[in-house]
């Protein structure tokens, strides 16, 4: 990767700076079963985690169910967080380990299973405003390390230090696949709009 | 198209919010269960308390074996060479598990390929400054030695065990391969100080293997224990 496009890519990624240090004061205060924060870190957190899920699957009912299961987890290790960590990683980390049991559970399923008839395609998911497919259709050719960077990245806003963390990689592991994710979305999008 | 641009594309793309209904769920369900938790420990605490297991379990050898004939018969290269990074792996190691028990934290892949790259560089140096020597009663050495180890090495593995399970790993399996692994330096150390067999294969059959073994047990008890920790 060249260095103008890492400084864009850090630049242009949407930063939640001013709003993690309340998250963090909200988490620690959760821990002490304060209701009041308990419930807003849900309000502020639970789009985040809903479009993490949405974007590796591109099914939003299942997404849902995996929210729930994703706050259940937290419910109940939320002694793990320490006061003064980041807790975006903390967050996405766990998340992370939900879709990666989910993937699992569904694949146990699918094994067992017999098709009986073929399934409709899921139709396309059109964005209101313009013709192009929405965040989850964009990135669902991509493969799912690269998704999951880019969602991250893009959709939680998390920074590369952070997305390094909550995927136990490498900071160069993430930039790097940004990168090729960058690359690939590139391609797909310059060849919808030579389609039209 | 410049990166910029794809940000932007992406950034209007991104619309999907879960259901009102979906999230008062959420609140009701941790409303219901919300009591007070108390915080994990300093990481320093939990440092300290592996490192002090470590110590206890050498220090509890000189109670149940006499003398130090294993550390009179190690030449002036050997010794360092065994204890230096066989207890640079139990750092590396303890750092590891003390990393996993939050998740998120950073650098726990780096620190546990550390771990296992030190621990392979053990047994080299082993396999490289020791050499093959007659012993008579080989078959009957080994099955001592390796038991003697681990006598000391599953007390070490328990405290150990209990210790992380206070935490939530989310690598279960790697966790508590690292922690047999920690575990079995613990009683390749105490062999290291009191056995005085310096035969290569000996100290590769019966003092390795302890690490080996307690690493493999601990893969599986691991998955078994720690996965606990996180709910299905």
């Amino acid at each position: 990767m060249d260095l103008s496009s890492e400084q864009q890519l850090e630049v242009s990624a949407p930063t939640l700076e001013s709003s993690i240090r309340g998250l963090e004061e909200l988490m620690v205060c959760y821990q002490q079963a304060d209701p009041a924060a308990a419930a807003a870190l849900i309000e502020r957190l639970s789009p985040q985690l809903y479009r993490f899920f949405a974007a590796q699957l591109g099914a939003r009912d299942e997404a849902g169910d995996m929210l729930q299961e994703a706050w259940m987890r937290i419910h109940r290790v939320r002694h793990t967080y320490r006061a003064g960590e980041p807790l975006l990683p903390w967050v996405y980390a766990i998340a992370r380990r939900v879709r990666v049991d989910s993937y699992r559970k569904r694949r146990r399923i699918a094994v067992r299973e017999r098709i009986v008839e073929p399934l409709p395609e899921p139709a396309v998911v059109k964005d209101e405003a313009g013709d192009l497919p929405s965040f989850e259709q964009l990135v669902q050719d991509l493969p799912a390390s690269q998704r999951e960077v880019l969602t991250l990245l893009k959709v939680n806003g998390l920074s590369l230090e952070e997305v390094a963390r909550a995927t136990s990689s490498s900071v160069g592991s993430v930039k790097q696949k940004a990168h090729r994710a960058y690359d690939r979305l590139r391609t797909l999008l310059s060849a919808q709009r030579t389609t039209k | 198209m410049t990166n910029r641009e794809i940000d932007q594309i992406l950034a209007s793309r991104t619309s999907a919010v879960p259901t009102a209904d979906r999230v008062k769920a959420i609140e009701n369900f941790i409303e219901a269960d919300l009591k007070p938790v108390r915080p994990l420990a300093p990481e320093s605490l939990y440092l300290a308390f592996l490192a002090g297991v470590f110590v206890v379990a050498c220090l509890a050898s000189f109670y149940f074996i006499p003398g130090v004939n294993g550390w009179k018969v190690l030449s002036n290269l050997q010794r360092p060479a065994v204890f230096a990074p066989l207890l640079l792996s139990a750092g590396v190691l303890a750092f590891f598990l003390v990393r996993q028990m939050t998740p998120g934290a950073a650098h726990t892949r780096d620190t546990a390929a550390w771990g296992a790259g030190l621990l392979l560089l053990l047994a080299v140096l082993v396999a490289v400054l020791f050499r093959p020597q007659p012993e008579s009663t080989f078959l009957a050495d080994n099955v001592t030695c390796f038991i003697g180890g681990m006598k000391f090495a599953i007390p070490a593995g328990v405290a150990t065990g209990l210790v992380l399970i206070r935490g939530a790993g989310l690598m279960p399996r790697l966790a508590g391969a690292a922690a047999g692994a920690l575990a079995g330096l613990a009683g390749l150390a105490v062999l290291e100080i009191h056995c005085p067999i310096l035969n290569v294969y000996h100290i590769v059959v019966a003092h390795i293997s302890v690490v080996l073994a307690c690493s493999i047990g601990g893969f599986f008890l691991g998955g078994v224990t720690f996965s606990r920790r996180l709910p299905k």
